[in-house]
């Protein structure tokens, strides 16, 4: 891990010093121990901020779509996980973020702390977690302590991923971790949604979008939703999605973000990380990802040469039969 | 001051519910505290501190409704206009429905208008301190404080609304009350302040409407020891706050510093989103849309934010803060200049959820200790502002 770590600072230092790149985007330490945050790197001797570790979740390509550059033709360093990789081959893909301005670190993925999780074991707040083997340790401000199976800990993404490593890179920060052999996706519990009624389906959608408090942290977190500063989620003009906060026009917003990155979304969950209310709205992305799937073959953000699923036509595409 | 026993809680907020709404810290399914609406039987969370929203929602609502409109057939009374949560479509045929249009315009449909302001009383058990003050600094604003706007709406739900604050016992390492003038034992704002002390609760009334709850059976004389170890209690949590930013010049410091380029650096990790004000008890922004379907609809008010790209963009298709630093600088210089410049107050209670709740959790400590003290940088040249 620590190898990914050192590699991941060498390989930034180079490029901020042989001027390759403005800035150079990894993680760093939060406010404590317990948690990561995207770090920005301006010069090689500020590099050994960067770290690798479990809880480096956040999918940094997001910084890389339109108008979140800082100046907007800015050269940036930008290290991927798999999952990062994927969304950031699916703007490539559109043409959305320009090769030519990007350098791109590849860092191989052993699965992400899902640190809500470690949070609600505890009544206190969550201070330090560490990492032994497969061991997690957490240690609230109290000093109470507890042990975990980090396969217990991760994202439910993260235990159905097929692709630990990044499918594009310009340079890896280690060797590939072994990936399954088998690569046909896991739904998880998409499969049990679809079992219930059309009434259960309905009951269950309400009960998630109903806390929804429209800030909008799911889709400027996402990564390929590019129109995110021109959103037709806040549009009147026309005034195709209601302003008013309820569970119908919730679900109706969240619909829009789904449909409108079908095809480039890999569901990296980095939508429901930055929810402050917990809904799990990943599973609305791996819905889509199903149909998708099911439908045409396609798996978004795995290949370049790949167009999405909904720039192409063909003439024995299906249409609804499946 | 009197002293509740733990297990007459739950009979307590029973006697409430059954005068009014009871609004309490509750945990979900998903393990998620928020405040919702309490009714008998439920458990009420107050070993986690703060739920993830603040209790604002319950008086300034996320979605207010102004008017409802719609119009009306000669001879037809007011009461044809919709009622219900949201307006319906009368008629399912698209042919049906334009002819039924049609009608209307050629009639010349009078436009009937009815005024909504709900306000039922209700009791806000268990927010913190700092959730209380946010209510007070909210008050500057819509309250008509000097001679500016009185709001209906906000007003009618403050009146109605009784606030039953707990005392702080584990501050978190993000709670920063003691820097913006207040702490986890404040009173200002709440009615009523409970004390967790051992077996239930130390409390006291700290205004008339506080009173009037406090004369419920289940409540006792609180004995000497338990003043005592209520005292002590406010003063543990009062010590475990850390200091996080001096407040001396900041107004003076921020207006300096508006063209710093060192705002760049700090909203690198932005996205820009709204998280921060939406959980924030205090911030108050809002829009005004009309909900239109089929010639009937409501005018509703909705919270906005600083943040969102489209905040200020001004009907000429001119927004003066288009650039991700520009709206991120706002939100700080709102708190911590151009309101207290207006109102004499912070606009902050240093309750933390921006911090913890920000998906990259950028600290609002760490941007006023930055930008709210004397900077020696050069002016900026990389403006986006150019």
């Amino acid at each position: 891990m620590s190898d990914r770590q050192a590699k991941i600072r060498e390989l930034a230092a180079a490029a901020l010093a042989e001027d390759r790149v403005d800035y150079f985007i990894g993680w760093k330490q939060g406010i404590n121990p317990s948690e990561a945050i995207p770090a920005f790197v301006r010069s090689a001797d500020e590099v050994d901020q960067l770290i690798w570790n479990p809880l480096s979740h956040h999918n940094l390509t997001t910084f890389l779509k339109r108008k979140m550059p800082d100046p907007p033709n800015a050269r940036i360093g930008v290290c991927v996980k798999g999952c990062d990789s994927r969304t950031l081959v699916a703007l490539l893909q559109e043409e959305l973020v320009d090769k030519e301005r990007i350098y791109v670190v590849g860092v191989p993925c052993d699965g992400v702390i899902d640190r809500r999780r470690v949070e609600k074991e505890f009544a206190d707040e969550v201070v330090d977690i560490s990492f032994s083997g497969d061991v997690v340790t957490a240690t609230t401000r109290c000093g109470d302590s507890k042990e975990f199976a980090k396969g217990d800990m991760t994202f439910d993404h993260c235990n159905t991923c097929r692709y630990p490593n990044p499918v594009y890179a310009d340079d890896m920060a280690a060797d590939p971790v072994p990936e399954p052999e088998d690569r046909t996706p896991m739904w998880g519990s998409i499969e049990e949604f679809e079992a219930l009624s059309p009434a259960e389906k309905d009951a269950k959608l309400a009960d998630a979008f109903e806390t929804c408090i429209r800030c909008f942290a799911c889709i400027h977190a996402c990564p390929v939703c590019v129109c995110w500063d021109q959103c037709v989620n806040r549009c009147r003009r026309p005034a195709l999605v209601g302003q008013r906060v309820d569970t119908k026009e919730n679900l109706m917003f969240q619909m829009v973000h789904m449909f409108h990155v079908a095809g480039r979304c890999p569901s990296c969950g980095a939508c429901d990380r930055a929810c402050p209310v917990e809904i799990p709205l990943y599973l609305l992305h791996r819905k889509m990802n199903k149909e998708l799937y099911d439908m045409l073959g396609f798996e978004p953000g795995v290949s370049l040469e790949e167009k999405p699923a909904f720039q192409t036509f063909k003439l024995d595409d299906p249409f609804g039969e499946h | 001051m009197k002293f509740l026993a733990q297990d007459k809680l739950q009979a307590f907020l029973g006697h409430l519910a059954g005068e009014s709404r009871v609004v309490a810290p509750v945990k979900g399914d998903d393990g998620v505290v928020l405040f919702r609406p309490w009714s008998p039987g439920t458990e009420v969370e107050l070993d986690v501190l703060l739920p993830k929203q603040s209790a604002k929602e319950f008086v300034l609502r996320q979605s207010e409704t102004y008017l409802r409109y719609g119009y009306a057939m000669e001879g037809e009374a007011a009461a044809q206009v919709d009622d219900s949560h949201e307006a319906k479509v009368v008629l399912d045929d698209p042919a049906e429905r334009k002819a039924a249009q049609d009608t209307a315009v050629t009639a010349h449909a009078a436009l009937v208008v009815e005024p909504v302001n709900d306000a039922p009383a209700q009791v806000i058990f268990g927010l913190r301190p700092c959730d209380a003050r946010g209510f007070v600094q909210m008050d500057n604003v819509f309250g008509g404080y000097g001679g500016f706007y009185f709001d209906p709406y906000y007003n009618a739900k403050r009146e109605a609304t009784t606030l039953v604050a707990v005392t702080c016992r584990d501050p978190r390492s993000t709670c920063f009350c003691t820097s913006v003038q207040g702490g986890p034992a404040s009173t200002e704002g709440a009615d009523v302040l409970f004390t967790q002390v051992e077996g239930g609760f130390a409390v006291e009334a700290l205004t008339d409407k506080g009173e009037t709850l406090l004369a419920s059976a289940e409540f006792v004389d609180a004995a000497q020891a338990q003043v005592l170890y209520a005292e002590t209690v406010k003063e543990t949590a009062e010590a475990r706050v850390d200091a996080a930013f001096d407040l001396e010049g900041i107004q003076e410091h921020l207006r300096a510093n508006i063209e710093d380029p060192g705002w760049h650096d700090l909203a690198m990790r932005c996205i820009s989103c709204g998280t921060c004000t939406y959980v924030c008890p205090n911030c108050y922004c809002f829009n005004i849309t009309d909900e239109m379907v089929e010639g009937r609809g409501e005018r509703i008010r909705t919270w906005d934010n600083c943040f969102n790209p489209s905040y200020t963009l001004e009907t000429s298709g001119h927004n003066p803060r288009d650039t991700k630093s520009n709206r991120f600088r706002n939100r700080f210089s709102h708190k911590f200049w151009y309101y207290p410049e207006k109102y004499d107050s912070l606009l902050c209670s240093g309750c933390g959820r921006c911090i913890t709740h920000c998906p990259t959790r950028i600290d609002i400590r760490e941007v006023l200790s930055v930008m709210g003290s004397e900077r020696t940088a050069v002016p900026a040249t990389t403006g986006e502002e150019a």
